[in-house]
């Protein structure tokens, strides 16, 4: 009965939850930052591996994160956004700030390819799988070019510079496919609520 | 700024800006409604693109979160929108000139250094800088590392490490939003006569630049305080005299004798 997989998928649509919990570990509940945790926890480290790819890094990175939420949690205001996307927000600057400092030791070292980036990892079922299909299938609304222009930033955490040496492409070129591909992204997403 | 700085709405939800450039964007954002509404969409974008690569984190993780904010103090809400409450003098918007600035950019530390025509380095008056603590765990909840070296070792003798400073009794924190559009948090415990500051949330430099701190004498005097060679670790320091300001400049590498740039914040360390 506890492992009702059911009993997951209904508590991850809930959508008030996380805000829920951020505001109460605003004031310093710990039993709110536990199942806070518990709520984004795979998703914090899920940014921070798929970005700086080392899992002790990662794990690092999301701890990081983590008590950058506990330390900031009073001064978040909802009014700008759900409480996941601020976690998650911080949890991609952080993890692309950890590779930008390795990389100042070691730049272009083939890290990732386009080949790469393009490639599925393997998801963990149980998590909003829901979700996860709808990102999924509305990535495959972008142009080839705007896919391998948000992957390349999001997920290996290369500069919009860097993203149009790798491609081979104009500056300015980048940063309108960067920007087209989360219009289609964003209004695919929208769309699938 | 150019007429199509609108497109980098999209780099900028990707963390795919310089720090330089992610600084002037959020200057813009400050007057563009519209572009913040896409920000905003966009990070939502991103955040669900980001969550789809769940993956379960190792099940000690968790211990050493909670550990480590049962030990973290939480910081002040901001009691309005835009630059935070806390006191500063160096936290209004404007741009923010990179080293070489023009001699025109407004009253800067090194002006003022001119001006008076005092030799650096010869009035030292802060007593003890006693740690730029370069392997520790320096701010509360400082780097991942430092924190489980805190947690191994928890009285490893540094008296000034800022992690003791921000858990002193007493301590009073304040975090101000920097020019170059991160953060700088400062504790300061009267009863310990020390402070610190929380670096973890300053922009990362190129190779090639460094942040330096400078207390700032109430006669304008600046005295170097301290190359962060690692802005992870942060820094403790004796608390200065009344009057000096606590100030923080992009230097080049290897520091420099007096600012060569404005300064990205400065704090009165009195007004924390």
């Amino acid at each position: 009965m506890g492992s009702d997989p059911g009993l997951r998928l209904v508590r991850s649509r809930e959508p008030n939850d996380v805000d829920a919990l951020v505001g109460r570990v605003a004031v310093g509940d710990s039993d709110a930052f536990s199942r806070l945790y518990d709520a984004v926890a795979a998703s914090v480290y899920g940014v921070a591996r798929r970005v700086v790819r080392d899992p002790e890094r990662a794990e690092d990175v999301a701890q990081d994160v983590f008590l950058e939420v506990w330390r900031k949690a009073p001064s978040f205001n909802d009014a700008r956004g759900s409480a996941k996307t601020w976690i998650l927000t911080i949890a991609h600057r952080r993890a692309v700030d950890a590779v930008r400092r390795n990389e100042s030791q070691k730049k272009y070292d083939g890290r990732a390819s386009v080949d790469e980036v393009t490639r599925e990892e393997p998801l963990d079922g149980l998590i909003e799988a829901e979700e996860h299909g709808a990102v999924r299938d509305c990535l495959e609304t972008l142009t080839s070019l705007q896919l391998e222009s948000v992957r390349l930033a999001y997920f290996n955490g290369y500069t919009y510079p860097e993203v149009a040496t790798l491609l081979d492409k104009p500056l300015p070129t980048i940063k309108t496919r960067m920007r087209d591909g989360l219009i289609r992204l964003r209004d695919c997403l929208e769309g699938a609520r | 700024m150019s007429t199509d700085v609108h497109t980098l709405a999209g780099a900028y939800a990707l963390d795919a800006l310089s720090p330089e450039e992610a600084a002037q964007f959020r200057q813009h954002l400050d007057v563009c409604e519209s572009c913040r509404i896409e920000v905003r969409e966009f990070q939502k974008a991103a955040a669900q693109m980001g969550a789809a690569e769940a993956v379960t984190p190792p099940p000690d993780l968790k211990a050493r979160v909670m550990a480590l904010a049962d030990r973290t103090p939480q910081l002040p809400p901001r009691t309005s929108e835009g630059p935070t409450a806390a006191p500063a003098t160096g936290s209004t918007p404007g741009p923010t000139p990179g080293p070489g600035a023009g001699p025109d950019s407004g009253p800067t530390i090194a002006s003022i250094e001119a001006h008076r025509g005092q030799p650096a380095g010869t009035s030292r008056r802060w007593t003890t800088w006693l740690a730029v603590a370069a392997a520790a765990v320096v701010l509360v909840g400082g780097g991942a590392l430092g924190a489980r070296a805190l947690l191994d070792d928890s009285d490893a003798g540094l008296a000034a490490a800022p992690v003791q400073v921000f858990e002193a009794q007493d301590a009073q924190t304040a975090t101000v939003e920097t020019r170059n559009g991160g953060e700088l948090t400062v504790a300061v415990s009267p009863s310990r006569k020390e402070m610190a500051v929380d670096t973890r949330e300053l922009p990362a430099l190129d190779d090639e630049h460094v942040y330096q701190i400078w207390s700032v004498q109430d006669d304008g005097t600046t005295v170097d305080v301290a190359i962060l060679d690692d802005p992870g670790s942060g820094a403790a320091m004796g608390l200065p005299e009344q009057g000096t300001q606590v100030a923080v400049t992009v230097e080049p590498k290897g520091g420099s004798e007096q600012p060569t740039t404005d300064p990205v914040a400065q704090v009165d360390p009195y007004a924390v």
